[in-house]
């Protein structure tokens, strides 16, 4: 599958443009930024899942030696609400708490021991109310809480604005797809299938702790540095919060982040804490650090998702019709989550090639953390349910489920369930990869009579955000150098490295003569957000154009100096040469002059400086149907395979093999793209299938130290020759190079396939995820 | 306060320290040297592994005080200058590096390791960084370099 067109450093495996300071133990991340006289702030948090506050005591706090602010939520400190796209939530709650580990109150001094000791002797009175956790009984005409009496009056986007429902108090969103006749589709079908999945509530994990340090300037300006991956976002998040211009505010991204994987967009509780306590100690800086508990327990997670399915076929395995109600059990704030509830309907709509199709997304309220985004974006969640169910028909028409996919499967041309005509589909040569590469069909035999071995297999996809937006400056330095200023966020997915390669393959120079600024609004232009597996083809686009705009720059001075039209040359190596005569050439520097007292300068133009914005409108989703020609920018796809050993006795499953192929469009660096599959499977996709779970216990998280929420460790993973990563290139048309992207579309298959061995192995169907030891045994107990 | 007199990366230290400082704190806050990350302070991400006279142990679980006399080697002193640790080099090159909040930790229990054993399997790699969490990788391309300087 692999194209052979040459280039000279795109589709190369570099190494990560960060490594060697990563590796040295030089690469500064938010969490080692110290500044002169900088304070430590700590954040005071509701220890109720619903209750109003009746009044906050500060006094004893401020008394304490070393503390230099103590703020609550108020009119001067929280004038206004903020949201990603439905603004619901204040910095500190002004009135009510709504979840276990809501902040209230917050305090900045000397040390983190004395703002921790502070935070300890804040006084909050509050009035306790019934709460709601359970995602069915949130979503009820009459749940027994309702968490935002005042919902409809909130202030919402304009692109993409939620939908709220007429009945049910706590929907902050719903969004529907109808397409053909899906009750007709059942009467035609010759068997229904109708089922119900539920995944767990699981958390990032990040390495890094969420972190923000915050200082108004010499003028009073407002700058932050935080572990975020999208800078223009909490721009916008802090003015909203403030009511200032989103001119007022700079947003600063260090160069290393220490992983995202969704969780470092959607709540600026440490920017906006640090930022309104920097105000009150003005001029001193302000830290906010979250501990690994905090980390755990109070900030965003992958929700919980209710999947409820009824799928019509034919005997001979055609699905005539499918019906989906999603549910996200959301938090307290919908945050990022407003539109996870909208989107987690994608991967269902382009799986398959279904002619009645119905779906009902909704996102409800809890008394729980708030939501957030996490890898998938509630498709992984989506697609649990839909790959589960799939296996569960083929078996149940005496089909092998390989042949029932390839069968269905949607494929170049054919309408999803928007109606918008497919482009740029791998799915099917995913499957056929898998299949091949974990031998499918052939049974395998555990070395024990209590060790069950089995196969499963599963199908994905995943969408990319529309409409989406991203610009990009370059500029060419008179050394040859070329500095990219982008605002995309390199977390560790290694942006940077493939952006330049984009760079260098555009002005023929080597990576090392590229560098990447890191973001800053001051420097960096817009971005929409380091999100959606969106980087490679919108920012990538940006850049091609940039460098595009520059090199019609060089060229323009470079005609003059050459005696030939700009149109006939091009550059390479810092040289710009006439493409019929390369003999005919000079260096980038001789465009400059040399000043007296100076560098170098242009006699016009002022710098060489190569400026675009790629824009992808899309096309809005009609309100009843959802129909669109184009509702996404491009859609990846992915095939996975795992082969799992049961133990019987124990409980414990094993993933002894595992496969993974993605249709990435176009891998700019294979090398990066690995890494992409190897953590989204090995992780994250075996880590949400069969260890991980927020535990909670009336909304107070159980385990929220690492030694108890577990995530895979080097030996919960395969070995080596247990897993095999195969990149398929399915070229996008829009896409730069053809590229489409790969972050987001990994883990989306994983939890099924899973599953799905796990059927395969010990013939017992699993609807919820983790599937842990104890309910392999209780299962294998039931089924005796 | 109390006298600490250490050794750490082959330079004699003396400080005065809190008692109740850890050595995690001690090396990032006081020295310096932020390589050697927080990532939970109680001992279960491995994020702050460092060399004690050659093991490798998890920094935030031993008080600064207790290193007393002691050799401290952090990711810092690996490097020769600018020639990196064969280590560095394989993390580097095998694409073992991607958020790079574990590499420090990680490359200091490999180095640990191999210090006690120069010819690992990947069992061997394996249940030597299990203690050390990475959410970016799987593992993967981790084992792997360790492997590829094990096996030279």
């Amino acid at each position: 599958m692999v194209r052979t067109e040459e280039y000279q450093y795109l589709g190369k495996p570099i190494p990560n443009v960060n490594a060697v300071e990563k590796a040295t133990g030089r690469g500064k991340y938010c969490t080692d930024m110290e500044l002169p006289r900088m304070l430590y702030g700590k954040v005071k948090r509701s220890p109720y899942a619903h209750a109003r506050i009746l009044s906050i005591d500060t006094s004893k706090a401020e008394s304490l030696s070393g503390v230099k602010a103590v703020i609550i939520g108020d009119e001067t400190t929280c004038p206004f609400r903020y949201g990603s796209g439905l603004e619901d939530e204040h910095v500190l709650a002004r009135d009510k708490v709504l979840f276990i580990g809501d902040p209230v109150a917050a305090v900045a001094a000397e040390s983190e021991e004395i703002a921790e000791e502070a935070v300890d002797l804040i006084e909050v009175a509050y009035e306790e109310f019934p709460a709601v956790f359970d995602g069915d009984e949130a979503f009820r005409m009459d749940p027994p809480a309702i968490l935002h009496e005042d919902l409809k009056n909130y202030k919402t986007i304009a692109s993409i604005p939620p939908r709220f429902s007429e009945n049910r108090p706590n929907v902050f969103n719903y969004f529907r797809v109808r397409r053909g006749d899906a009750n007709k589709g059942f009467e035609e079908a010759d068997q229904v299938f109708e089922d119900r999945y539920e995944t767990a509530m699981i958390h990032h994990v990040q390495m890094e702790p969420h972190c923000a340090v915050a200082m108004l300037d010499e003028k009073g300006r407002i700058v932050v540095w935080g572990t975020n991956q999208k800078p223009y976002g909490i721009q916008r998040n802090i003015a909203e919060a403030r009511g200032i211009p989103l001119s007022s505010v700079r947003m600063i991204i260090p160069a290393h982040l220490g992983g995202g994987f969704g969780g470092r967009e959607p709540k600026m509780e440490q920017i906006a804490v640090s930022l309104v306590l920097a105000q009150k100690s003005n001029p001193r800086p302000v830290k906010v650090r979250c501990t690994r508990e905090e980390q755990l327990s109070c900030t965003t997670t992958r929700a919980r998702y209710i999947v409820e399915i009824k799928t019509g076929v034919k005997k001979d395995g055609t699905i005539v019709a499918n019906d989906m109600r999603l549910i996200l059990v959301g938090g307290a704030y919908s945050g990022s989550g407003y539109l996870t509830a909208r989107n987690a309907a994608f991967g269902p709509c382009a799986n398959y090639k279904i002619p009645n199709f119905s779906l009902d997304a909704y996102g409800v309220y809890t008394n729980q953390r708030p939501c957030g985004s996490f890898r998938g974006f509630g498709n992984a969640e989506a697609l649990w349910g839909l790959e589960c169910q799939m296996d569960v028909i083929a078996k149940g028409l005496n089909m092998d489920p390989l042949e029932f996919k390839l069968k269905n499967c949607i494929e170049e041309g054919d309408p999803n369930a928007f109606g918008e005509r497919m482009h740029s589909v791998g799915g099917k040569e995913c499957l056929q990869a898998v299949a091949e590469a974990i031998e499918w069909g052939k049974k395998t035999e555990g070395k024990k009579p209590h060790l069950k071995r089995g196969k499963g297999i599963a199908l994905g996809n995943k969408y990319s955000l529309a409409p989406s937006a991203s610009a990009a400056i370059v500029k060419v330095h008179e050394d040859g150098l070329v500095e990219l200023r982008t605002s995309t966020v390199d977390m560790g997915q290694g942006s940077s490295t493939a952006l330049s390669q984009m760079v260098a393959e555009e002005f023929k120079i080597p990576v090392s003569r590229v560098r990447v600024l890191n973001p800053d609004t001051d420097i960096t232009p817009f971005d929409q957000a380091t999100v959606s597996s969106r980087s490679t083809f919108n920012m990538g686009n940006a850049i091609r154009k940039a460098c595009q705009d520059a090199k019609e720059q060089i060229f323009a001075l470079a005609s003059r100096e050459l005696g030939v039209g700009p149109e006939e040359l091009d550059t390479a190596d810092s040289r710009v040469f006439v493409k019929q005569d390369a003999e005919r050439s000079m260096h980038i520097r001789d465009l400059f002059i040399p000043m007296v007292l100076a560098g170098y300068t242009l006699k016009e133009g002022g710098e060489i400086l190569g400026k675009a914005t790629y824009y992808q409108p899309g096309v809005p989703t009609d309100p009843d149907t959802g129909a669109s020609e184009k509702p996404a920018s491009f859609y990846m796809f992915v095939a996975q395979a795992a082969e799992v050993e049961v133990d019987i006795e124990t409980g414990k499953v094993e993933v002894i093999r595992f496969v993974t192929a993605n249709d990435c469009g176009k891998a700019i660096n294979p090398l990066i793209v690995e890494g992409q599959q190897e953590g989204g499977v090995l992780s994250m996709g075996i880590g949400s299938s069969l260890l991980e779970e927020v535990v909670t216990d009336n909304g107070l998280m159980l385990n929220p130290q690492l030694a108890d929420y577990r995530i895979p460790t080097t030996l919960d993973c395969p070995v080596l020759s247990g897993y095999k990563g195969i990149i398929m290139e399915t070229p996008h048309r829009e896409g730069p190079w053809g590229a489409k992207g790969i972050g987001e579309g990994v883990m989306v298959a994983s939890a099924p396939a899973i599953a799905n061995a796990i059927h395969d192995a010990i013939g017992v169907r699993f609807h919820d995820i983790p599937i842990t030891p104890e309910k392999i045994l209780w299962a294998l107990r039931a089924k005796a | 306060m109390e006298t600490l007199n250490i050794t750490v990366n082959g330079e004699a230290i003396e400080a005065q320290i809190d008692p109740n400082t850890t050595l995690q704190k001690f090396l990032h806050d006081t020295l310096g040297l932020t390589g050697t990350k927080e990532g939970c302070g109680s001992g279960m991400c491995g994020c702050c592994t460092v060399l004690l006279e050659g093991k490798a142990i998890k920094s935030c679980l031993v008080l600064a005080i207790q290193t007393q006399g002691m050799t401290v080697r952090t990711i810092e002193g690996l490097a020769d200058g600018e020639t990196l640790d064969p280590l560095q080099k394989a993390f580097v090159e095998k694409g073992a590096i991607q958020c790079g909040y574990c590499t420090p930790g990680m490359i200091m229990s490999s180095k640990g390791l191999l210090e006690e054993n120069p010819n690992p399997s990947e069992q061997d790699v394996r249940s030597a960084l299990s203690g050390n969490l990475c959410r970016c990788t799987g593992y993967h391309k981790i084992v792997e370099a360790v492997l590829s300087v094990g096996h030279r």
